[in-house]
């Protein structure tokens, strides 16, 4: 089967923030959960660069070792996703994920957390696909619809790349290819690189 | 659906992150592309993505921006998460849970070799005051605690390998549920229960350094004869003050975790929850020593923190030189159940 990942081409992100939006809106997600967010480094200066970023899906994913209750499972589409009725809530996947990815709807006091939440890579959870518990709990099961996530779908600069990653690999490549070189730095030469179609 | 694939990830644990990250990115950031990628002939493409990633990863860049308001939503990659699920995962596990079997073990092995310590004249049947009521409550209160949060606590350390082949994942979900919400309620309480205690007992745990020395060259009576002591002991001056300092630990580093509310970074919790699982280990096999001597371990101890009477020959025989001061005061066996609301005041040396 496919190995699902995201990639995010720094040449293109231009910050606008729609992948997170959409990601929001489609999965209906509560104020202060971000299941996917953009980064943006040296901000205003030469060499700035837009990254947006979500839960990679990790292949030995740090979440899902850590977990007291084991709650995380990762489909045959790499996708790495979790059980909302047996997570506890303690916020130790948060620590131990290199990207942030986990969300959790409360931060008070007495460490109530409420459910984690993060990117499902549009794939839902356990329950049954298109079920109304399934919507509730993880969002949209875009990808038992033969879709990608929408993030990427209606990423307007295609810098957000999600699927097979074989496929989101040659894709990336040709663009590399295609560039030359850094496109966004002073100096790019494009005659150094013959451009091939 | 997708229950049947539940695919267990942790088969080895990588040993750090850009191992980590670059699986994630393997397929897809090459640094380079030539030729043999079908790119153009002799010219050697730079992959400016695979660069900049590295820089991320290194966190080359002072200042990054974005527009989530929560905590560390500007770190694009933190490397020392790995760090921690190391420490959780390959060492915490494996050395709390071999910490605790050998101070199981240990505990078994001084019952073998040293059997109940008995009073040689027997029980005299005449009592003396030792704890006061005050005194009592205070090491109940923080007793029940101490365990209830221990056991709470290795649930969550401990359950997903031992208790999930029992009860299953939902069933464990039930159990570590409720052991979270219990600790996390709960330990507050054990931080002004163990106040109390340190207050209401750290006048006769002072050290003295002549008693404790003596008694600590007598290995307690183990070795060399009789050890005199004041009311207590070297050793349990030695419990009082690992309850107390690695106490103090304990509960301000669960205090920083129950709390997340300050904007702690996940480093600050990842820090706490290092000292807070190192210290609770300590006092957990600590307290296996103490839990013992106050039980089963030593002839007529158990009802004295029931009570608060001792016998005047238990006195005699573990705390000869307070026995001496308080001898006075003993009274009748039968008078000392009725006397323990009235005469707590009597007693000459208890706080
Ligand atoms: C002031 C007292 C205490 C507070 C506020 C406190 C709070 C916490 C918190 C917030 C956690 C993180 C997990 C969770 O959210 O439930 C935790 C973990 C833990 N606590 Fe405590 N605690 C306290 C006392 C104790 C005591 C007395 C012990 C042991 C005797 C203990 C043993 C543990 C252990 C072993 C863990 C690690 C669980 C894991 O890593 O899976 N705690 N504590
Ligand atoms: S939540 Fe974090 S650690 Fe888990 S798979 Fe996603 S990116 Fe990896
Ligand atoms: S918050 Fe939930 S998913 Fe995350 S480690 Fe804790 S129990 Fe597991």
């Amino acid at each position: 089967m496919a190995t699902m990942k995201f990639y995010c081409d720094a040449e293109r992100c231009i910050e606008c923030n729609a992948c997170v939006t959409a990601c929001k809106n489609e999965h209906e997600i509560p104020w202060g959960v971000n299941r996917r967010r953009v980064v943006t480094i040296k901000d205003g200066e030469h060499g700035e660069r837009s990254l947006s970023v979500a839960c990679m899906h990790c292949g030995d994913a740090p979440c899902a070792a850590v977990c007291p209750v084991d709650c995380f499972y990762t489909t045959d589409d790499g996708v790495v996703l979790h059980d909302k009725d047996i997570c506890i809530g303690c916020g130790y996947c948060f620590y131990a994920c290199p990207f942030g990815a986990p969300q959790f709807p409360e931060n008070a006091a007495f460490s109530s957390r409420g459910k984690m939440d993060k990117c499902t890579f549009c794939a839902g959870g356990p329950e049954d696909d298109h079920s109304s518990d399934e919507y509730k709990k993880y969002g949209r099961n875009r990808l038992s619809e033969g879709k990608l996530p929408l993030c990427a779908e209606m990423c307007s600069t295609k810098a957000l790349l999600a699927g097979d990653a074989d496929m989101v690999s040659d894709i990336y490549r040709k663009r590399i290819i295609n560039r030359g070189a850094s496109v966004l730095d002073w100096g790019v030469n494009y005659d150094k690189a013959k451009l091939n179609s | 659906m997708l229950k049947q694939s539940l695919v267990r990830p942790v088969k080895h644990v990588l040993k750090n992150l850009s191992i980590l990250v670059l699986l994630a990115f393997a397929v897809i950031s090459q640094p380079t592309f030539g030729a043999e990628n079908g790119g153009p002939e002799g010219v050697i493409i730079k992959d400016p993505g695979s660069e900049l990633w590295r820089n991320v990863r290194q966190r080359q860049f002072a200042e990054t921006n974005t527009q989530m308001k929560s905590v560390d939503a500007n770190i694009l990659i933190r490397t020392s998460g790995e760090s921690w699920r190391n420490y959780r995962m390959n060492e915490l596990i494996p050395r709390a849970g071999g910490a605790l079997f050998l101070g199981l073990f240990g505990v078994f092995v001084f019952r073998l070799l040293r059997g109940r310590m008995n009073l040689p004249e027997g029980l005299s049947g005449r009592k003396i005051l030792r704890f006061t009521l005050n005194q009592r409550v205070a090491h109940w209160c923080t007793a029940i605690l101490f365990v209830v949060l221990g056991l709470t606590g290795l649930i969550l350390l401990l359950g997903r390998k031992f208790l999930i082949p029992v009860f299953g994942s939902e069933g464990f979900s039930y159990i570590a549920v409720t052991a979270k919400v219990l600790h996390d309620y709960l330990g507050p309480a054990f931080a002004i229960s163990l106040i109390f205690l340190f207050v209401l007992y750290v006048r006769d745990n002072l050290l003295s350094p002549k008693i404790d020395l003596q008694w600590l060259m007598k290995g307690g009576g183990l070795i060399g004869g009789h050890a005199s002591s004041d009311r207590f002991n070297l050793g349990e001056k030695g419990w009082f003050w690992i309850a107390a300092i690695v106490g103090a630990a304990i509960v301000v580093s669960g205090l920083v975790l129950d709390f997340p509310i300050f904007g702690q970074t996940r480093e600050t919790m990842e820090y706490y929850h290092f000292i807070h699982t190192v210290a609770a280990t300590i006092m957990i096999v600590a307290s296996f020593g103490h839990i013992y001597m106050g039980t089963i371990g030593v002839e007529s101890t158990f009802e004295i923190m029931q009570t608060g009477y001792c016998d005047s020959n238990w006195a005699k025989e573990h705390h000869d030189l307070w026995y001496e001061k308080v001898k006075d005061s003993a009274i009748n066996g039968e008078s000392a159940s009725s006397a323990v609301g009235s005469s707590q005041k009597e007693s000459t040396d208890t706080a």
